[in-house]
């Protein structure tokens, strides 16, 4: 049905491990390495951008587009890839009206494709491709629907959307931090709420970013980059070199991301065997 | 190094000029790297008997045995035909010729190119910007195949519309609402409501970029090769 090796982990350059070197940005980011704030701040200081656009979780799963311009705004929006995808439409405005002219976002797989495509080919008069200097996609195993999922989680345990904290994946459990307390769910149970449009997507890592950013078990404390171009792989080798960084090899890793994005390609697979 | 440029021949067929004013903005960028064959730039019949690449702009009038075999010739005579615009690649605003319209068209039924001769690659847009040309012709030089394989797909499909992406992913449950399509609608046909697109009919010209900008979408169809 579809030629898999090549949808995989698309053309890379170089796979590593990172770490922010940053006390307050480890301090804060506890899941992974903290190395995609660090990487922006060292973005946003040395003027390679003039601001950086994310998603910033505002109450519950709801997601608003916001932008960074320094270490302490970044630090806000950052550590959340459970964050709902806000509309594309909103991300132009938010750059439109911060007149900015070169922009780092970090998103999901699927709007790195869009914003990826619009890029390297601008087909409308309107696109701001040319705005847009780094595309930062997360690992992304599938976003949630979540007005079930939200009242899924308060009629099956009583937790409201407006008291969920945080949100972190599990070797087998999804977090649901909640005042104060840590809810288990199993993934297999929380899976079951995903997009169906993410059911079908085959992207684990983003193909069209500059670096793509996630986690691996086996690597507690580390972020992955996969850097896909010589622009993505710069922008970690200079965040190195001055010192943002820390910064080793990855390519031991590669199986395991490879394991993850075979798992999403089996499943779209399966998915779209069902639907069409 | 010195390179050859590749001979580009541009012909234009049922069309509003659009397209053609994109690719003559685009020249300047690509006289390096392209020789265009361009009517406006020329008296009388193309220059060559063999192209590199075809450029093709406007629908094809199914009631003009004349045009068909215009097009029977390029396919012959260039190596690559490549679909430049909505009407060339999927039929876009000429799909609602009525005949007898005025000023024109005279006839009926226009069709995409492909719909005649087997197309090599279909650049949707409605127009597309020169810009788009500029990054086609560097990919395509580049031999970027992975780049370039959606419009390499979506040489293979007729039509594509707001209607499809409704029906196909809308409609399916396949949106994750992330607004792409919205955004890339050239008419403002496409809303956001209760965070799904839907349509205003009459708004949508059929231009189909929509469809390919929609990121499940174009995986779908760059996966499979075949519209759901």
């Amino acid at each position: 049905m579809m030629p898999i090796g090549e949808n995989l982990l698309g053309q890379f350059r170089g796979v590593y491990l990172a770490r922010a070197k940053d006390e307050e940005i480890l301090k804060r980011k506890v899941a992974s390495g903290g190395a995609v704030t660090a990487l922006l701040c060292y973005a946003l200081d040395k003027g390679l951008v003039d601001g950086v656009v994310t998603s910033k979780r505002v109450k519950g799963f709801e997601g608003k587009a916001v932008v960074a311009r320094n270490k302490e705004e970044l630090l806000e929006a950052a550590g959340n890839s459970w964050s709902i995808v806000p509309f594309a439409a909103r991300i132009k405005a938010k750059i439109e009206e911060e007149d900015l002219k070169e922009v780092a976002i970090v998103c999901l797989p699927c709007q790195a494709q869009f914003f990826g495509q619009m890029r390297d080919f601008p087909i409308l008069e309107t696109d701001f491709g040319n705005r847009i200097k780094y595309i930062i996609s997360l690992f992304c195993m599938g976003t949630f629907a979540f007005e079930a999922f939200l009242n899924y989680l308060r009629v099956r345990y009583g937790v409201r959307a407006e008291n969920i904290k945080n949100i972190r994946l599990g070797r087998e459990f999804l977090e649901v931090h909640h005042n104060g307390t840590v809810l288990a769910i199993p993934l297999k149970e929380a899976f079951s709420y995903l997009q169906t449009g993410c059911l079908v997507c085959t992207d684990y890592t983003g193909l069209w970013s500059d670096v793509s950013a996630g986690f691996v078990e086996s690597e507690p404390g580390w972020t992955v980059l996969i850097t896909r171009n010589a622009r993505g792989e710069e922008l970690v080798k200079g965040a190195e070199k001055e010192g943002y960084i820390e910064l080793r090899d990855g390519s031991h890793v590669l199986g395991d991301i490879l394991k993850r994005a075979r798992e999403k390609v089996a499943r779209a697979q399966r998915n779209m065997a069902q639907l069409f | 190094m010195l390179m050859e440029k590749l001979k580009v021949l541009h012909v234009d067929f049922a069309g509003c000029e659009g397209c053609n004013v994109s690719i003559i903005r685009a020249y300047p960028k690509l006289m390096n790297e392209i020789e265009l064959d361009i009517s406006y730039l020329r008296d009388g019949p193309p220059k060559y008997d063999e192209y590199d690449v075809a450029l093709i702009t406007g629908g094809a009038c199914m009631n003009e045995p004349r045009i068909l075999e215009e097009l029977r010739e390029i396919r012959e005579k260039a190596k690559v035909i490549v679909a430049f615009g909505s009407c060339a690649s999927l039929g876009g605003i000429l799909r609602f010729a009525r005949g007898g319209q005025e000023p024109r068209p005279d006839h009926r039924n226009f069709q995409p190119i492909n719909s005649v001769i087997p197309v090599d690659y279909s650049i949707p847009g409605c127009p597309p910007t020169p810009q788009m040309l500029q990054s086609f012709f560097k990919f395509f030089m580049a031999g970027n195949e992975s780049r370039l394989r959606l419009f390499k797909v979506t040489a293979g499909l007729k039509k594509l519309s707001g209607f499809d992406l409704i029906d196909d992913i809308v409609l399916t449950g396949l949106c994750i609402g992330c607004g792409a399509c919205e955004l890339s609608c050239p008419t403002g046909a496409i809303r956001l409501v209760e965070k799904r697109p839907t349509i205003i009919q009459e708004r949508c010209i059929r231009c189909g970029t929509c469809y390919i900008r929609c990121p499940r979408a174009s995986q779908l169809i760059c996966l499979g090769g075949e519209k759901p």
